[in-house]
């Protein structure tokens, strides 16, 4: 039998706070370059506090580990794109793009998560879980380590990859609390159907999905959007909707009780019928980002310190996609190897040795993606946008469709439309076309 | 110095399990299993009584290996070492031959590392609740029990209990070696400590004993060593919810609609003119 009181060294070359997919991917690349790593999570099993809608870019993912798409826990490949623009009356609009490539998956997190990890104890992380980190050690300006409780750990370099909810960076006054503006609540219900349902209400075969996203009413007005993902023998849909206006709205009296936008969603007679014979199984919600860029701390690393994934701000939203988990793998990765140039150097994880990771960053595709889709955050924002954006193409459309003895022409469909809003075509057209230009 | 060993039980999270009313059985796949909640209070008090008395607490469990987790766990808390017991030969056990497998491995402790002082186990398990195991445990160790332990004091080689029944406690001196049961509501488990996880999964205190450590009749183990036979299982159905769904003004709206629901369907009528008795 093993001995009882053996000293166990407590200092690591890094320890990672986190494991999400970014802790999880900086673990795993740190502890393959050789490296001594901790990664710490509070949860009672690794990834089983990540509450996401479903669907994942493999491109960042496969960067990190190549075999990730055959050995992964993937549900189904993304086949079929659907956008529906919702009206009050019943009124819906559908489009589908059916996909010639597979780009994207839908994966349970946890499930995903727990892979991850599971991978980067493989190299050697040490991985342990159901410990809350407290605080963020510091010494002379620089972080040194974390305290849990009464217990303190040393590393060379901490890796904060603590999501959303950023206590620990605020502990430290490196970021300021929660900013309702740049941010978004996730409700989401998970959906049991038998397999061969799901095929048949989506049209899909075993090992192919559907992403769903959903505009308009299903929010009832405020900005924000619906989600419908198809996994192995569940489906997940929820409501994501802007935080400072659902305030508004809730301080307004336009709803009651986040969760009954989702439940509306699930008993809406267009969607119903996906999901006839289904058992809620899971439900739940989540803080997101919104304003990626606007999230961001001052500073992605100081002395000691890099910070990756959600805390960094790294997640584009536009409205019809959300990268995060891709971004905080990538981000994950891009410490990691900014980790292994600063401790190869004299002077270690300082904050010079570490600025690395942020020029990374900065010229990564991830930078890009969020200046580019910048403007876009500002008409996500904005009501008038969801309600004119939804409103007149379903106007449009009911004019053209619904018809009782004339048929009118595309244009006059159009030109009425356009009056419902109180509003020429012309100027219309320009004031559409502004905004869509900063899609 | 005070040795304790602690029987922990890894079981089905039954609030996760569902019944198949076609065939009568609990299905279990997909249900990932948990400590049995009594037992963390059983550990804490282990760790209570090493942290006054000095010694070490050991846990044991006869489980398969994916017990692991909880044994990382237990160990979280501050529990010294841990003695997975897991063997195929040891499937199928009804509580006559589990508890009789526990006693050989406390003798095996005694024997191996040092004269056991207490075994200590929860109250019972949430997956079954026959509370026999402590019991029979003792009986195969042939050392006295209790159950319902909320605290005790020992004295040299005796030790005195309380345990509390529904209306009164009372006091007991027992001789060490004992078994104890703990009060299930006494005392509330402490949380896993960073420094003590991470010893757990860099030293890996966990030593797995199958029936070739423990050598025991294989006549006296797993499905052969069970006497116990399930004539029956009966259940009540799964009463179909309604699934209607009432938008109320305010909580007076709310409690008036749910009341004329609740009248209105002839069971629930009765139950509810009975409780508030009219
Ligand atoms: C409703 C919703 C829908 C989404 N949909 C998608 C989608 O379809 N596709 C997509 O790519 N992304 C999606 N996202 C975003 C995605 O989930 C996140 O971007 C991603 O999970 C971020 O990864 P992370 O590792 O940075 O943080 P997280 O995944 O949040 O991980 C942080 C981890 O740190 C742990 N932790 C935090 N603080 C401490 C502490 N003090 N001590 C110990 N542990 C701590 C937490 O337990 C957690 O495990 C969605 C998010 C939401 C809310």
């Amino acid at each position: 039998m093993i001995k009882s009181n053996t000293t166990f060294p407590t200092k690591f070359d890094a320890i990672v706070v986190g494991a999400g997919p970014a802790g999880a991917a900086s673990a795993y690349v740190l502890s393959k370059k050789g490296f001594k790593v901790l990664l710490v999570d509070r949860s009672r099993e690794a990834g089983s506090k990540e509450l996401y809608g479903g669907r994942i870019y493999l491109g960042p993912l496969k960067e990190v580990w190549p075999d990730l798409d055959k050995k992964a826990p993937i549900h189904r490949w993304i086949k079929k794109e659907r956008a529906s623009i919702m009206g009050k009356d019943g009124r819906i609009i559908t489009i589908e793009y059916n996909a010639g490539r597979r780009t994207s998956f839908t994966a349970y997190l946890p499930e995903l998560v727990r892979w991850m990890v599971s991978k980067a104890e493989e190299e050697g992380t040490i991985f342990v879980d159901e410990v809350v980190v407290d605080e963020l050690l510091t010494s002379d300006g620089k972080v040194v380590g974390i305290r849990s409780g009464p217990d303190e750990i040393r590393s060379d370099v901490v890796i904060d990859a603590e999501g959303v909810n950023r206590l620990l960076l605020e502990k430290l006054g490196l970021v300021s609390g929660p900013r309702p503006e740049e941010l978004a609540l996730g409700i989401k219900e998970v959906l049991k159907v038998r397999k061969n349902e799901i095929n048949a209400q989506f049209n899909v075969d075993d090992d192919e999905g559907v992403a769903w996203i959903l505009m308009g009413d299903i929010t009832l007005g405020i900005p924000g959007g619906g989600f419908i993902y198809t996994f192995n023998e569940t489906i997940s849909i929820g409501i994501v909707i802007h935080m400072a206006n659902a305030i508004r709205a809730a301080e307004a009296g336009a709803i009651n009780h986040s969760f009954e936008l989702v439940e509306n969603l699930r008993l809406h007679p267009y969607f119903n019928k996906l999901w006839k014979s289904s058992d809620v199984i899971e439900y739940g919600a989540h803080l997101t980002i919104e304003d990626g860029l606007s999230f961001m701390p001052k500073r992605l690393v100081y002395p000691g310190l890099l910070i990756v994934g959600d805390a960094a701000g790294l997640i584009l939203n536009t409205g019809y996609t959300v990268r995060g988990v891709d971004f905080a793998v990538y981000s994950g990765k891009l410490a990691a190897e900014a980790v292994e140039k600063a401790l190869s150097e004299k002077e270690g994880a300082t904050e010079e040795n570490l600025k690395v990771y942020e020029d990374m960053v900065r010229k990564s595709f991830m930078y890009n993606e969020l200046k580019r889709h910048r403007a876009s955050k500002e008409l996500m924002k904005d009501p008038e946008f969801f309600t004119k954006i939804s409103r007149i193409p379903l106007k449009f459309f009911s004019e053209l469709y619904e018809i009782d003895k004339e048929v009118p022409t595309a244009y006059e469909a159009f030109k009425n439309a356009c009056r419902s809003e109180d509003s020429g075509p012309l100027s219309l057209m320009f004031k559409l076309w502004g905004m869509v230009k900063k899609l | 110095m005070v040795r304790v060993v602690v029987g922990i039980k890894w079981v089905p999270n039954t609030q996760a399990v569902r019944f198949d009313p076609k065939t009568g059985t609990l299905m279990r796949e997909g249900v990932p299993s948990i400590i049995n909640p009594p037992d963390l209070s059983a550990v804490e008090f282990a760790l209570k009584i090493k942290e006054r008395y000095g010694g070490e607490a050991i846990a044991i469990t006869m489980a398969p290996p994916s017990a692991v987790k909880g044994l990382e766990h237990v160990l979280g808390m501050g529990v010294d070492r841990a003695v997975l017991i897991s063997d195929r030969a040891f499937a199928g056990a009804d509580t006559l031959a589990t508890s009789y497998v526990l006693a050989e491995a406390i003798k095996k402790i005694s024997r191996d590392v040092g004269k056991v002082d207490l075994a200590v186990f929860g109250q019972e398990t949430i997956d079954s609740s026959t509370a026999h195991i402590p019991a029979q445990t003792a009986s195969w160790l042939r050392w006295p029990y209790v159950y319902y332990v909320t605290d005790l004091e020992i004295k040299d080689d005796k030790v005195v209990v309380s345990r509390v029944l529904e209306d009164r406690v009372e006091k007991y001196e027992l001789e060490l070696p004992s078994v104890i049961s703990v009060f299930m509501e006494s005392i509330e488990a402490r949380d896993v400590r960073l420094l003590h996880k991470l010893r757990a999964k860099i030293e890996k205190p966990i030593v797995v004993w199958s029936n070739k450590e423990l050598k025991l009749d294989p006549r006296c183990i797993g499905l052969k060593g069970s006497p116990t036979m399930v004539s029956k299982i009966t259940w009540t159905l799964e009463v179909p919810r309604k699934k209607i769904v009432y938008k109320p003004k305010d909580p007076e709206d709310a409690a008036r609609w749910l009341i004329s629901m609740l009248l209105k369907d002839e069971k629930t009528s009765k139950i509810f003119k009975w409780v508030v008795g009219g």
